[in-house]
């Protein structure tokens, strides 16, 4: 079989930069404008995605506004972005975040963050209406992933098709299961509610029961570093991973890491973008903020990395839209979790994995 | 007395402040005033939806008290630290007692290899023990290649795994203090002893085991004080399955951005850590005395 080359290879860099330049040159929602100039601190996740996102959005934006120098920090998880934002409350030295919806809406709670207007940045108005309300007048969401399966395709037959398959007795110690407080492991806990035909609103006992018989197969509930490198080493033969970094890590193993969206059913992961209160140059972060949820870095980002486009109105490659869940036969599995909400029962549910899942033998 | 002999003490005491001084400009600068940052912090509320909110209140320090897991993760922290202490002491003791009585020219080179493991990062000596003892470890690949067992012995990602783990991260610091205390060892007493017809063991029982109380009560306190607040070990190593203190904390602090809990499970954590350790001195001078 002739293996697949890794979409990093089928794109050159003079191309794809070409292309991302045309494109941020012809969006409308933003104009280039000389009079926004300084420096801005973007803070948000390191690793693959931050190469992606520098190479995708903030590269194009400092050619759209040559007078703007972007300085990219690697803030740590979500919670650690939040804490360096609490921190520098007094005296904002970041601009710019993007971190994950349920930290960012405790940062909108506690007042850290300051409100964008569609006035002032007008990608907004391009939205789904969904990834403009999940922020208030706050930032919005500027990408979507979702809970995936992955597995080793190599070792595993026959392969992952679905959630269910994770109770295959021949899976026994061979699960990597992120637990809660992790964000995968309360996804996880609404997902296998639903399959054992449940609502997490309601109660999350159909899932707890379901997940304690799933126990004796899971050797860690802490992979470390990722679930995807524990397979890629051999040492579990499916984890818990994020769709983007997934589809992105299978193209660079020629498809050794088997990817699965369960056709019962997946939740969604927010990403927002937000600009501290009080932050030095809000102008330009404003600036920054209407270009990265526009058109052009919205479609670039989800061909490069899988994430899902907030902008409803980004035209993405069918290929690549078709590795996101925003496809419409994807969106439909998306299983409708409120993380405000998740946020008051989080203590809850991972008491309950403590001792009904974890304990168990 | 005359007021020269009077000035001196004085001035003794003067320059004893002086030399201490930066020393304790820093400790204030870098240990007690974060103290008293998260001890202020301990006392914020954080709301429902994980918001935190400026107070004076108690709240988080009554939900801590009222859960019966803070009760459950001290008791899996104190007694995980004590076995993990009483390995280590057992396994460095004969190490130190070897190095102490070499009259080797290569005493000081095999000192240093004693402690090299304090020259290793923490995490890359936990991924061995995950290259030893994992399900496809090289302990499982020989105990299911002789036939012993057909299925992986599960020695890491539980209890198990931390106590060992955490029992050879301790070794160094237990060897180094076994070393500093075993100058009160006199060859001299366990010649005499067995002099007078003791055999072997008797001699260690009864003389070299009783001058060197010191230096195993100073190791244990150390050892047992870094076992406490052990963070990495008892992470790698624990795969979600072992809750402690420490862990706890980061928890709180990094996963969930609850800074008030983590806080006052910290002020919980030093004070009892304070007690632990005043309780054992106290025991120790009294079997001293």
């Amino acid at each position: 079989m002739q293996s697949i080359p890794p979409l990093s290879s089928r794109l050159s860099r003079r191309r794809f930069l070409a292309a991302s330049s045309a494109l941020a040159l012809s969006g409308p929602a933003f104009a280039q404008n000389a009079s926004v100039s300084g420096q801005i601190t973007l803070m948000a996740y390191a690793g693959i995605f931050q190469d992606n996102y520098i190479r995708t959005v903030v590269e194009p934006f400092q050619r759209a506004f040559p007078n703007v120098k972007v300085n990219y920090t690697a803030g740590g998880t979500s919670a650690q972005m939040l804490g360096t934002i609490r921190a520098q409350k007094a005296d904002p030295q970041v601009d710019i975040v993007i971190f994950d919806v349920s930290t960012s809406g405790i940062g909108n709670a506690e007042g850290l963050f300051s409100r964008i207007t569609p006035e002032e940045a007008p990608s907004l108005a391009e939205l789904y209406p969904e990834a403009r309300a999940v922020g208030g007048p706050f930032g919005p969401a500027v990408t979507y992933d979702h809970l995936v399966l992955v597995f080793d395709r190599q070792n595993l037959t026959p392969p992952l098709t679905k959630l269910a398959d994770l109770w295959r007795p021949d899976l026994r110690g061979l699960l990597a299961i992120s637990a809660p407080p992790n964000i995968q492991g309360l996804a996880m806990t609404a997902m296998v509610t639903k399959m054992a035909g449940g609502d997490h609103v309601r109660s999350i006992d159909p899932g707890i029961s379901k997940l304690r018989e799933l126990a004796p197969s899971i050797q860690t509930y802490d992979p470390n570093p990722d679930g995807y490198t524990l397979i890629l080493n051999g040492i579990v033969r499916v984890a818990t991973g994020w769709n983007a970094r997934a589809q992105l890590y299978s193209d660079e193993t020629n498809g050794r890491l088997g990817v699965v969206l369960p056709p019962e059913g997946s939740v969604f992961q927010i990403n927002t973008i937000n600009i501290p209160e009080g932050a030095k140059n809000r102008a330009a972060a404003v600036a920054f903020v209407n270009y990265a949820l526009s058109r052009a870095a919205q479609k670039a980002f989800t061909e490069r990395m899988f994430y899902a486009p907030t902008n409803a109105q980004a035209d993405v490659a069918p290929a690549a839209l078709a590795r996101t869940a925003a496809s419409a036969e994807n969106r439909a599995r998306m299983i409708p979790v409120d993380w405000a909400e998740i946020a008051k029962v989080r203590d809850q549910w991972n008491n309950r994995w403590r001792r009904e899942i974890i304990s168990a033998r | 007395m005359s007021g020269r002999q009077r000035e001196q003490p004085l001035r003794g005491r003067l320059t004893g402040l002086a030399l201490i001084a930066p020393a304790l400009v820093l400790l204030g600068a870098i240990y007690l005033w974060p103290m008293l940052g998260l001890g202020r912090m301990a006392f914020n509320e954080t709301g429902s939806t994980g918001a935190m909110a400026p107070a004076l209140s108690l709240a988080t320090f009554r939900s801590l008290f009222e859960d019966p897991f803070t009760l459950e993760t001290t008791w899996n922290s104190v007694w995980l630290s004590f076995v993990a202490t009483l390995l280590a002491l057992v396994l460095a003791y004969p190490l130190a007692l070897f190095l102490h009585r070499t009259q080797s020219r290569f005493r000081s080179l095999l000192t240093v290899l004693a402690v090299a493991p304090m020259l290793v990062s923490g995490v890359v000596r936990v991924f061995g023990w995950l290259a030893l003892l994992g399900d496809r470890g090289l302990i499982n690949a020989a105990l299911m290649g002789s036939g012993l067992t057909a299925q992986p012995t599960r020695l890491v990602y539980n209890y198990f795994g931390v106590t060992l783990g955490l029992a050879e991260s301790l070794m160094p610091y237990m060897i180094l203090a076994l070393l500093a205390g075993f100058g009160r060892l006199d060859r001299a007493c366990e010649e005499a002893a067995a002099t007078l017809g003791a055999p072997p063991w008797r001699v260690f029982l009864r003389v070299t085991l009783p001058l060197t109380v010191p230096a195993i009560v100073l190791g244990f306190l150390l050892c047992f004080v870094l076992a406490m607040s052990a963070y990495i070990t008892p992470k790698l190593l624990g795969g979600g399955r072992v809750f402690l203190l420490a862990t706890e904390i980061f928890d709180h602090a990094i996963t969930n951005a609850n800074w008030p809990a983590a806080a006052a499970l910290a002020l919980y954590t030093l004070v009892l850590v304070l007690l632990l350790v005043a309780a054992y001195a106290a025991l120790t001078r009294r079997a001293e005395a």
